[in-house]
This record gives C-alpha cells, structure tokens and sequence, in this order.
C-alpha cells in the first residue's frame, strides 16, 4: 500500500494537545517553564510552523550531510591539509571548535525544553528535531576536532573548554547559560531561535564559511555550512511564536528578550568571527571584512526580519553600530596581549598591507588600534620582547566578562559604568551590558568574573600563577603564543633600526 | 590586604586592574599604574610632566588628588576608578 503525502497526514498527527486528567494544566504546563504570558492555549493552537518534515524525511536529508561532510573530511586528511595549514588559521579552529561544539549540547536542552514544555504541537514538533539536530552539531564538531589532538594538544580544548574556568569558557558560558538554560521555553525560542540563529548565525555559518573555502579548508567550509542548513530550518520556530504573542499584545516582552539576548550573543561572535575574519586570515584569502559580513547577515537581513515579525530594532542600535566598528579590535589587542591565558595562539598579522586593509575597512585604525600595535612591534624590533606581554590583569565586564577596553592612542575611550546594587560595586563595558543587569540584577548579582575571583578568594595562590593554572592553562594545554612567532613584525624592522 | 583600583591610563585601551597599598601617595599610584601599560601598550602622553591622579567622571572634570594624599586618605574604595594623566 503506498504511503499517504505529508500532508495527507501531517495536521492530524502532530495535534497533540489534549485535556490532562490526572494532573491540572498548570502542573503539566507550569508558567515558569512554558508561557509566563499565559497565552490562551487556542491562541498557541494557531500556532503554523512554516517548515514541516516528517521523521523519515528528515533522517534522510541528514543522513545525506552527514554522509557529505565526512566524506570531504576524509578527503582533505589524506592531503595532510592541517599539517600545512597556517598557524593562525589553526587558532580559528581550536577556538570555534571549543567555544562551539559543547555549546551545541546546550542548545539541545534548550530545544529539548521548548519540546517539553511549548504550548504549540508544532512548536513542540519542530523542536524535537531542533534537538536531534543539536546533537548532530556537537557530535561532528568534536569529533572533527578530536582527529587533530595529535597535530596539536590545543585541540583538546574542544573536548575541555566547557568544564574549565578559562576567562573565554565563562564570558561564553555566562550568556549562553542566561540565554538558552535558565528561560522558559517561549522566552528561550526567541532569545535562540530568533536573536541567536536568526539574528547572528549566519556571520559563522556563512561567512566563516566562505573564507574557509578560499583557504582552501573544504572540510571546515562544508562543516559549517552543513550545520547551518539545521539552524535556518529550526531558527523558523520563532517566527509564528513571536507574531502570535505580539497579536496577544505581548510586544514589549518579546522586544525585550530579543533585546537581551541580542547582545548578549554578539559579544561572542564579535570575538569568534570579527578576531579570525579581519587579522587571521591571510589577507589575499579575506572575502569581506567582519564589518561588511555585518552589515550584509545583520543590519541588512535581521533588521528587515525584524520588521517582518512586528518588532523594533533594539534600542542600542546605535551603539551596536560603533562596536562593529570598534568592539573586536579592541579584543584583538587585548587577547593578543594576554595570549599566555588563551588556548589558541593568536597571530598580530600586522604586515604593513594588512594595516592599509584594516584603515581602508576602518578608517581612523591607525590613529587608534595602530597606535598600540606600534609599541609592540618597536618592542619586538628592539628585542624587548617581554613586554610584548601584558602584566597584571585587564578590568572585565560583570555582564560580558570581557575586557572593558575601546579606542586607545590619539583617543582616550576606554571607560567604566559602575553600579552599586546590594553593596557590591559592579563594573560594565556599555551601557547595554548595564541594562541588561538593570533588568533583573537577582539574576546576575551573585556572578565573579575571574579577576573577581581573585579577591573572593577561589584562585589560590592570587597571582598570576594561581590564575593560569586556575583557567587550565598548563593544565589543558599550554598557553598561547604568537602564531607567526612575531615573524609579521619584521617589515618594521629597519624602522625601528633608524629610530 | 591590597586594594584594587580601576584604572584608565590615558589613551590606552585597556581598563586595568591595579593593586594598591593604602598608605601610598598618588604619586605612587601613577606610578603602579603606570608600569603595565606605559611601553608596553601605550606611551607616556608626556614624560616631561608628572603623572595625576582624579576620580573617573563622566566628563572627565574631576580635579586631579595632591601628589602626596595617600589612597587612605582619598577613601578609595575596592574597585575604585581612577584616571591617570598629564594636565
């Protein structure tokens, strides 16, 4: 007999609300796991996904790319591809892999609760294989980096970053946990599915990919686009969920939580993205600065999906344009500086061309960033190069967990908003990371950053040693060095000879 | 026990974290917050004049601490902002 069509059956099968009758709804569905806007359940039951796949569909569409993605890695390892690979884009991976393929986990929990406990059948339909699909994402990510821990034990990071208390791990660990673990499952949806997937995946996913292609890493390329393929179908499940909560005048609660979460996820992307895309890559191989990647993936796309749904830009726009300008240069420098707590090696790749690429992207970069990088490369050339290491420890956001830096040399932007709640003075980089602590400071009130660590007494001894050890450095692996052994200083060196 | 203050040299990028005695002087404290980022990071903004020390403000108006008041006397607190500069 052959099989009904999808949609012969497909209504029918996935309306699975019913009437408990051994518990109350509000035991099955509590508030603060489900909908804390206690939406009417006829509302939800509107709810139409706008991607429908059945599960023998979709095991073979992945099974399909799966099958791609290793066969091409297979390929690419019979060429000893990251043997010969650059060191600094060796540093992209060791960081994407690590911040990335646990991450994936949590993103299953997160889709995992939306499963549970959604009001909507298809909502509860699509993210059961939101689930599926995150566990495919962390398994093919670590087990693609597992293969390169005998190149270099760095990649171990994939495996560890997570369980550790590196600086990197907690400022990731600190937003995905507030925006993925700890929401109901609606407030989860919008702040993943929508600001995270919706709203900033693309930047990695395809981006990233598209310079990995020119690199010459198929195996990376194919990786990430594969997984992007998952996060455009089940990013969908926000859309009609936001539109039915705006239709329930719901707007501002949902315009706060993509508010929120928005932020909160591209603090990490400035730095997994913007670092690699704009001093990593070699400079013939870069297809668009990070800066064009936004303005084409975000300002453009996410702003017109923005008004798609019904929902506002957030109100910081302003100042997220000027961090794209600024943010990850900042970070650069800093992580740079600070490389012996990392566990990739960064490269400075600052070669003469690559400054005129970097001024031409960004006007203004010499007068400010350049400026920090000529006392470093005059450090190198005159062989001080100890004090191309930063000493002493940099002030970090109680929101973001990164440095509190901006434009240094002919500027002087670097500034502190301070906060006093309950007798404890907190310390953010923006006014944004600010607000989203003002929203609901219980929530955040108790975090230490590790530099607060230091004074609460968790790292022991409190020095510099007591700190490395603490974050898995000497641990793990070792710390970070220059990827390029300062090699892309040596263009200066007459230069600085002459002076 | 040290106490930590925040502090933003001028025109460097970074915010920094400066552990400090409270029976320094302001001097002193330039001085500390100095070492970590001056030649490392950033240059001095003048080396023919001292270095000052003033609470951080929003508009970047506070007068700067006599050279010799001590980080007792200021009554600085754990995390407190300051900003080092040449006037």
């Amino acid at each position: 007999m052959p099989a009904l069509e999808r949609s012969q059956w497909y209504d029918i099968a996935r309306s699975t609300n019913w009437t408990p009758s051994f518990v109350t709804e509000e035991e099955l569905f509590p508030k603060e796991m489900s909908d804390p806007h206690s939406v009417p359940v006829s509302e939800w039951e509107t709810y139409d996904e706008p991607y429908k796949v059945s599960y023998r569909e979709y095991v073979a569409i992945q099974r399909e790319k799966d099958s791609g993605a290793y066969s091409v890695r297979s390929a690419l390892q019979r060429s000893k591809y990251y043997e010969n690979a650059d060191p600094a884009y060796l540093s992209l991976l060791k960081l994407h892999y690590a911040a990335i393929a646990l991450s994936e986990y949590q993103t299953g929990i997160a889709s995992a609760r939306m499963a549970r406990f959604g009001r909507a059948p298809g909502m509860r339909n699509m993210a059961t294989f939101g689930v599926l699909d995150e566990l495919r994402h962390g398994q093919i990510q670590l087990s693609f980096a597992h293969q390169l821990v005998p190149l270099d034990r760095q990649f171990d990071w994939a495996q560890r970053a997570q369980h550790t208390n590196n600086w990197a791990a907690l400022s990731g660990r600190h937003a995905l946990d507030d925006v993925m673990m700890t929401r109901d499952a609606i407030t989860t949806s919008i702040m993943v599915n929508f600001a995270f997937e919706t709203g900033l995946t693309n930047v990695q996913m395809i981006g990233l990919s598209a310079d990995a292609a020119n690199i010459g890493d198929f195996t990376f390329s194919n990786l990430i686009t594969s997984i992007q393929s998952d996060e455009a179908r089940h990013a969908q499940i926000a859309t009609p969920l936001i539109e039915i909560l705006i239709r329930n005048g719901k707007k501002a609660e949902v315009q706060k939580a993509v508010d929120i979460a928005f932020w909160r996820i591209w603090k990490i992307f400035a730095l997994l993205t913007g670092i690699p895309m704009d001093y990593w890559f070699p400079l013939e191989k870069r297809d668009q600065s990070f800066k064009e990647y936004m303005h084409e993936f975000v300002i453009v796309q996410f702003d017109r999906q923005l008004k798609d749904v019904g929902l506002d830009r957030p109100w910081y726009w302003e100042h997220f344009l000027n961090e794209i300008d600024t943010y990850h240069h900042t970070q650069q420098a800093g992580i740079w500086s600070w490389r012996n707590t990392v566990w990739w090696n960064p490269t400075g790749g600052l070669g003469k061309a690559e400054r005129v690429w970097l001024e031409q992207k960004y006007p203004g970069w010499n007068d400010t960033f350049g400026k920090y990088w000529d006392v470093i490369i005059d450090n190198v050339n005159n062989g001080k190069l100890e004090h191309t290491h930063a000493v002493g420890n940099p002030a970090l956001c109680s929101m973001c967990n990164n440095t509190i830096a901006s434009r240094g040399g002919l500027r002087w932007d670097a500034r502190v908003r301070q906060k006093e709640y309950q007798g404890r003075r907190y310390n953010f980089c923006s006014e944004p990371c600010e607000w989203i602590f003002d929203q609901e400071p219980d929530r955040y009130k108790d975090w230490n950053t590790v530099v607060d660590r230091l004074y609460t007494g968790e790292i022991s001894p409190p020095n510099a040693e007591g700190l490395l050890k603490y974050m898995g450095i000497g641990v793990v692996s070792e710390g970070g060095q220059d990827a390029h052994g300062l090699r892309w200083a040596d263009e200066y060196r007459p230069l600085a000879a002459a002076e | 026990m040290p106490l930590a203050l925040l502090s933003r040299f001028q025109n460097d990028a970074h915010v920094r974290v400066i552990d400090v005695q409270p029976d320094q002087t302001m001097d002193e404290v330039a001085a500390a917050c100095a070492a970590p980022a001056v030649d490392r990071q950033v240059r001095h903004p003048d080396p023919s004049k001292p270095l000052r020390v003033r609470m951080t403000t929003p508009d970047d108006s506070a007068p700067p601490f006599e050279r010799k008041l001590t980080v007792r006397e200021a009554g600085f607190r754990h995390f407190e902002c300051v900003d080092v500069f040449v006037e």
